[in-house]
């Protein structure tokens, strides 16, 4: 096991075979990139901060082979020329810009909603990532806060995606974050919030009763929606709230360090003998189908214990929900509550 | 008591979770404290946290709607982008100084050159400049 002493995680002296690893990652950089100039130490520093949050990231300390494995990983090709950047290397730079200048332009015009916005974008993006701001007397470049733990393209879409969000932001004081992020990209609007009254009175069931049952529903269904496991809340989330495509799941799931193929693969004694075969759409359909049953179980099991209903009286709530979904008019009991 | 239609009753529980889930967000907004930052969101998207990160990250998405929302918008655009190949560097191509690539954004941003910012590397390369060069 390896515990984080009080040092800083830069300076954290890491296992052995684990320095001489990161020494052997820098050479191989090196000799791709000799002319970048990128020092041991800021190399070493850049991977020690990485490893440092990988070992803080949970209570328990990790085994030596789990720090070996992190640092295996780490794009370090990436990393190298972002190390190099950071430092001010106009090679590196040069190469960065021959690179990647034009995939950022592309993603700025997929992403902006004007042609100056994506050329502004892009030009702020590369101030940043030279840095604009000083500390101790040190330039801060952003390309110190990349760590090589995903391809530098994808830390570039990111850093995109965020300078639009704040370039919507400086234009639109009043409009609140959310809002913002539904101005960028794909973002969908969120579902339409009009409550229309409710309609006239049913004859089988007044409205008190209509009420304590809509009520114990509605309660219902946070619960057991509640009680899921973190994965499957993610992935109802994103399938249902971000209306993500079974296709865009999966892909997040393709990669084999991916946290929701470790979910899948422990779920399934399958996957788990057969950890390289892929996550096809179907493979996340079945997930959310397995989802859906439990929270309806869930559901069931809270309206009867808790709520103290049989099995006439949940129909009659699972009724009772159909209509108001089909009529919208369930916010106003979900709000309520 | 007849039998409990169970599919037609997950289609139902599914109607209903599609609107809970909805409004609950809808209702939550954006919660202030800290959200994930550019390298974890970027290293959840492509598949990149281990076992021992994944756990408070994925807690943390289920309870901030923005860096969920982040999250999703990110997965969406690698589906759209992230097979684009990366362009070689032209070897026989100058470099161009740091300061060129640099200088004219300066100036478009803040309408002014802003040396300043330049000014510690402008030392070394200066330096360099002046320096008499062997093969001329």
């Amino acid at each position: 096991m390896f515990a984080v002493a009080s040092e800083t995680y830069n300076q954290l002296r890491l296992p052995e075979k684990c320095e001489a690893m990161i020494r052997e990652i820098f050479a191989g950089c090196k000799a791709n990139a000799p002319n970048f100039n990128v020092q041991p130490e800021w190399f070493r520093e850049s991977i020690g901060r990485a490893a440092g949050r990988f070992i803080s990231s949970s209570q328990s300390a990790p085994l030596e082979s789990e720090i070996e494995d992190f640092i295996a990983q780490l794009q370090t090709e990436d990393l190298y020329l972002a190390v190099a950047c950071a430092n001010g290397c106009e090679r590196a730079w040069w190469e960065f810009d021959q690179m990647h200048r034009s995939y950022l332009e592309r993603v700025a015009r997929h992403l902006a909603s004007t042609e100056i916005n994506a050329q502004e974008v892009v030009d702020t993006v590369y101030v940043e990532l030279y840095g604009t701001r000083v500390v101790d007397g040190e330039r801060v470049s952003k390309f110190s806060t990349y760590s090589g733990r995903g391809s530098l393209r994808g830390w570039l879409r990111t850093v995109i995606w965020h300078s639009l969000v704040d370039l919507h932001r400086a234009s639109h004081d009043e409009v609140s974050l959310d809002e913002m992020t539904e101005n960028v990209g794909e973002g969908v609007a969120h579902a339409n919030l009009a409550v229309p009254s409710l309609g006239g009175e049913d004859s089988m069931i007044d409205e008190i009763t209509r009420h304590r049952y809509r009520s114990a529903t509605v309660s219902a269904i946070e619960s057991a929606f509640a009680s899921l496991d973190d994965h499957e809340k993610l992935l109802l989330l994103y399938y249902h709230v971000e209306n993500m495509k079974l296709r865009e799941i999966a892909r997040m799931a393709e990669n084999k360090n991916s946290p929701l193929r470790d979910w899948f693969q422990r779920k399934s004694p399958t996957r788990e003998k057969n950890p390289e075969s892929r996550i096809h759409e179907s493979t996340i359909m079945r997930w959310l189908e397995k989802s859906y049953g439990k929270v309806l179980k869930l559901f069931r099991t809270e309206l009867g214990t808790k709520h103290s209903l049989g099995d006439e009286e949940i129909a009659i709530c699972m009724e009772l929900a159909t209509q108001d979904l089909a009529s919208r008019s369930l916010y106003k009991n979900l709000s309520a509550t | 008591m007849g039998q409990i239609d169970i599919r037609g009753e997950e289609m139902r529980v599914q109607g209903l979770l599609d609107r809970f889930l909805n409004l609950r967000f809808a209702d939550e907004g954006v919660k202030g404290g800290s959200h994930l930052d550019e390298d974890s969101l970027t290293a959840f998207v492509e598949g990149n946290v281990g076992e021992r990160e994944a756990g408070p990250v994925i807690s943390h998405l289920v309870d901030c709607t923005y860096c969920l929302h982040v999250t999703s918008e990110l997965a969406k655009l690698q589906a759209g982008f992230a097979d684009e190949p990366v362009n070689a560097p032209v070897a026989e191509s100058q470099p161009s100084r740091l300061s060129e690539i640099l200088g004219g954004l300066m100036t478009k941003i803040f309408g002014t050159g802003d040396g300043v910012v330049f000014a510690h590397h402008e030392s070394e390369e200066e330096a360099e400049e002046e320096e008499p060069k062997e093969d001329e």
